[in-house]
């Protein structure tokens, strides 16, 4: 048993502290009349088909390398193939394109797999939905996000341009994909 | 003013206000209590519901305990079960009606009124218990449990800490308590006034279910306790009973010890009361929210080894300060 | 009746069997607890996991090399980024991938920066057990929350998202600290630790605190050795073991800081020992933001078909320090791209092992300070 000049000592001193931060500031963030800043790195938004702004054309070519690597499994690709691209990046299209948004965990692996930056993620808020249809990310769906992210590129994350061409920046010093093969 | 309130009809319209005001203290009591703490914690509290520093909040709380589904579970002792709330809410309501509000301004003013309010204060323990009992649940058995080892312990050096002013005013009258203390409040009086408030607050803290001596309602050890199986209208009042319990105490302890109505002219003595209950209030939640939870077999070894001896000697010491005056 | 001595008659009331959880506000999650009780006082106690049993382990056979890390972020919940570093070293370590230095150290800054975190979160959780949602529990939770909170900004600023960062890679990691991220961090840590004070005088600091975890659910040295406990529970009770000193990881090699140990093995000593790392993480995180080696932080060929890396036939096993203790990740391959078996050694199961041991003899009210101060995290006790 502490003494009693222990106990009221330490009591006084938890209600002191208490007392201080009953004079500073909230950290509340009253979040739907005042947003919080959203970093550029951010990846918890939605996903987004882009397509080339000169020619209008999709950028993606069907090969189906996010529906392997993605751990969730939840992206499912089929090919086509099509007439050539005039900016010249195949002849290949996805005929489907679903991401079931509902079980994404935002680990951004189909970002970084994809060899023509054609999936990208957005840097604002997925829209909240009522149906669980309304988290099937289509084909549609996808490559409208992708308009808007033309419009708007302020939306785009900067995971969103594939992390495999900032590695190969020489400003950072990082090697070429080609050094290292 | 007093004159309005005599008989039977001046004592039911003033019961009626004072219930009215009492139950509206007591939700405004949870508004008050959830912004301070909220500051307290760096957060700015109820601010949606009654849009500036949500105003509106407790009205909003209580629609929804009302539209709630009341249950009742199947294994319950169900009479008990249904009663319990009102044993918890009527007897800290009763409580008020000793409450000196002005100068001879009490609904009613008993020569014993103080032994009274101090009865009533403590006659809730007893829908607690009834809860803890017939909800047939074994978190609120063990919740009721506590509270008889709990009550046995705290109730007496509570009452032997209020006796001090009973003594120095030579009455059990509470306005004749509260006009004693014309010149210096009880609390003023050298180390006898400050100990028994000590005590007094203590004992507060665990008749009030305050951490840190919540025992009875440990909510991280025993759920919720005693009314882990309550919801809708009758946790509600199970909510209500604990509020207007704890302002009972409030009031108890601003009358006997702060002065009660006593104040300066400008206002009136029933503001003064509830400026002195609100204050004590706050302090008793800062208290609460800066403190963690004792264990019982620690609160119920303070509350007989330290606080009956000290309140003992305590009581002692005002008798001589009484014989010698 | 008269003049006959009186006959005492010693009833046994018998047991009253408690079924705390698997919903409870104090067992951390979805652990329940057999209590058997005599009054208030615990006879016996029963573990009962598997709860959130999620199958991983048989999950991660089915997946490739590539694809996991981001998986077992989802173990343990409160640290997840220690359990991805543990999975790639067993892969790197398997598969002699190399890891650039730079790669090594920003491991092991995101690694002590999510210790804190975590720490953060067992301490408040810690206040809500022994003062309850309704009392100054809820004020240190606040506090540590305001902290844990601004950490979380840090490592989504770094990052992408404030948690599950998925900031691992087989052969690298996936993001670089700049100079403006570096004087951030720097600043961060002042933050911390100026609130370091505040929990101390909420918590360690309180006697009501101090009462309740003084001598409450004492652990042995022997007792300790014998069940296998691990982390700062283990180093509680006088064993200086701690995987970053004993078999460095990452860049712990050259990286200068204290183990904390703490002899009398009660709640209390577990609460100084784990309130201590929280001070020497922030200063490995400032010797790591301020040293960090150049170079490049991701050597191998960039990601592309995950069934492209295979790893040699072999068995690997590799841990790592998480804020509970060691943390293993044992990988058997058959030469193919996806593990033939992985067995996760998770701390928080090893941890809770102590539980029928050292509850016996405690009050009910003792049972949440135990707990608490065990710091389990259910996701990585079921896996």
């Amino acid at each position: 048993m502490p003494s009693i000049g222990t106990i009221v000592f330490g009591t006084l001193h938890s209600m002191r502290m208490t007392m201080r931060n009953v004079f500073s500031k909230a950290n509340t963030v009253p979040y739907p009349r005042k947003k919080r800043p959203i970093p550029g790195q951010w990846r918890a938004g939605s996903f987004a088909l882009t397509s080339d702004p000169r020619t209008g054309e999709e950028n993606c070519i069907g090969c189906r390398l996010c529906e392997y690597i993605c751990p969730s499994e939840i992206i499912k690709v089929t090919l086509r193939k099509g007439e050539a691209r005039k900016n010249g990046i195949g002849a290949t299209y996805c005929d489907v394109f679903v991401l079931d948004y509902q079980a994404c965990m935002q680990c951004e692996l189909c970002i970084q797999v994809c060899p023509t930056d054609a999936i990208v993620m957005t840097r604002a808020l997925a829209p909240a939905v009522t149906t669980r249809e309304g988290l099937l990310l289509t084909k549609e769906r996808l490559m409208q996000n992708g308009q808007k992210l033309l419009a708007s590129p302020e939306l785009c994350s900067e995971a969103t341009p594939s992390k495999i061409r900032e590695w190969t920046d020489p400003v950072r010093g990082l090697p070429k994909p080609e050094e290292t093969t | 003013m007093s004159a309005l309130f005599t008989g039977w009809i001046g004592a039911a319209v003033l019961s009626g206000i004072v219930i009215a005001g009492a139950m509206t203290c007591v939700a405004y009591m949870t508004w008050l209590e959830r912004k301070f703490v909220a500051r307290m914690q760096n957060r700015i509290g109820p601010y949606e519901v009654g849009y500036p520093h949500g105003w509106l909040q407790p009205m909003a709380d209580v629609a929804k305990l009302l539209i709630k589904e009341d249950i009742t579970p199947r294994a319950a002792d169900k009479i008990l079960f249904n009663l319990a709330p009102i044993l918890v809410v009527v007897p800290a309501l009763v409580g008020f009606a000793f409450l000196p509000l002005g100068r001879r301004l009490a609904i009613v003013d008993h020569p014993y009124s103080f032994l009274f309010f101090t009865a009533f204060a403590s006659l809730s323990l007893l829908g607690i218990f009834a809860a803890g009992w017939s909800s047939n649940n074994k978190y609120a058995l063990l919740s009721a449990l506590r509270m008889v080892a709990m009550a046995a312990s705290y109730e007496v050096p509570m009452i032997l800490s209020l006796l001090v002013p009973a003594l120095l005013t030579g009455s059990f009258r509470l306005t004749a308590v509260v006009e004693a203390q014309q010149g210096l409040w009880f609390i003023g009086y050298p180390v006898i006034g400050q100990v028994a408030f000590g005590i007094f607050l203590l004992c507060a803290l665990a008749e009030g279910n305050k951490s840190p001596l919540d025992i009875l309602e440990a909510e991280s050890e025993l759920v919720a306790a005693y009314n882990v199986e309550y919801s809708g209208i009758k946790f509600a009042l199970f909510y209500a009973g604990e509020y207007a319990h704890t302002l009972a105490i409030c009031g108890l302890g601003a009358t006997v010890f702060l002065g009660g109505y006593l104040g300066p002219a400008f206002l009136p003595g029933f503001v003064w009361l509830l400026l002195k209950c609100v204050a004590l209030f706050l302090f008793i939640l800062w208290i609460r929210w800066s403190l963690m939870r004792m264990r019982i077999d620690q609160a119920v070894r303070i509350m007989w080894m330290f606080l009956l001896p000290a309140s003992l000697v305590n009581l002692l010491l005002s008798a001589y300060w009484v014989v010698g005056r | 009746m008269s003049g006959g001595p009186i006959e005492v008659v010693e009833r046994d009331f018998g047991e009253l069997a408690l079924n705390m959880g698997p919903q409870h506000p104090s067992t951390h999650g979805v652990l329940r607890l057999i209590l058997h009780l005599s009054g208030e006082t615990v006879i016996k106690a029963i573990p009962v996991i598997g709860y959130l049993h999620r199958g991983v382990e048989k999950l991660s056979e089915h997946l490739a090399y590539d694809q996991l890390a981001p998986v077992y972020e989802r173990d343990d919940y409160l640290a997840p980024t220690a359990n991805s570093n543990a999975y790639v070293l067993a892969v790197e370590r398997l598969g002699a991938i190399a890891v650039p230095r730079r790669a090594q150290w920003l491991r092991a800054f995101v690694s002590e920066w999510q210790r804190v975190s975590s720490h953060l979160v067992w301490l408040g959780t810690l206040g809500l057990d022994l003062g309850g949602a309704l009392g100054g529990g809820t004020t240190l939770y606040m506090y540590c929350f305001r902290e844990r909170e601004k950490i979380l900004d840090f490592l989504e600023e770094l990052t992408g998202t404030r948690f599950h960062t998925n900031f691992n890679l087989v052969g690298g990691v996936r993001y670089d600290l700049d100079a403006a991220m570096v004087a951030k961090s720097n600043a961060l840590a002042a933050s911390v630790e100026a609130a370091l004070p505040e929990f101390w005088a909420m918590s360690g600091g309180n006697p009501i605190f101090q009462e309740r975890t003084r001598n409450v659910g004492v652990i042995s040295k022997d007792l300790a050795m014998g069940v296998g406990i691990t982390g700062p529970t283990l180093r509680a009770s006088g064993i200086n073991y701690d995987v970053r000193k004993a078999a460095p990881y990452d860049a712990y090699d050259e990286l200068p800081f204290e183990v904390v140990t703490r002899t009398a093995g009660d709640a209390e000593a577990r609460f100084q020992v784990r309130m201590e790392e929280i001070g020497v993480s922030l200063k490995l995180v400032r010797t790591i933001a301020n040293g960090l080696p150049t170079g490049p932080i991701f050597t191998r060929k960039p990601l592309k078909n995950p069934k492209a890396t295979k790893l040699p036939k072999g068995e690997v096993y590799a841990a790592v320090e998480s804020p509970r203790g060691e943390l293993g990740f044992h990988i058997v391959s058959d030469g193919s791209a996806r593990p033939y078996r992985l067995k996760i050694n998770a701390p928080s199961f090893k941890n809770l092992q102590i539980v029928p041991h050292i509850l016996p003899g405690g009050l009910v009210a003792d049972v949440v300070a135990i707990l608490g101060s065990l710091d389990p995290v259910l996701g990585d006790v079921d896996r």
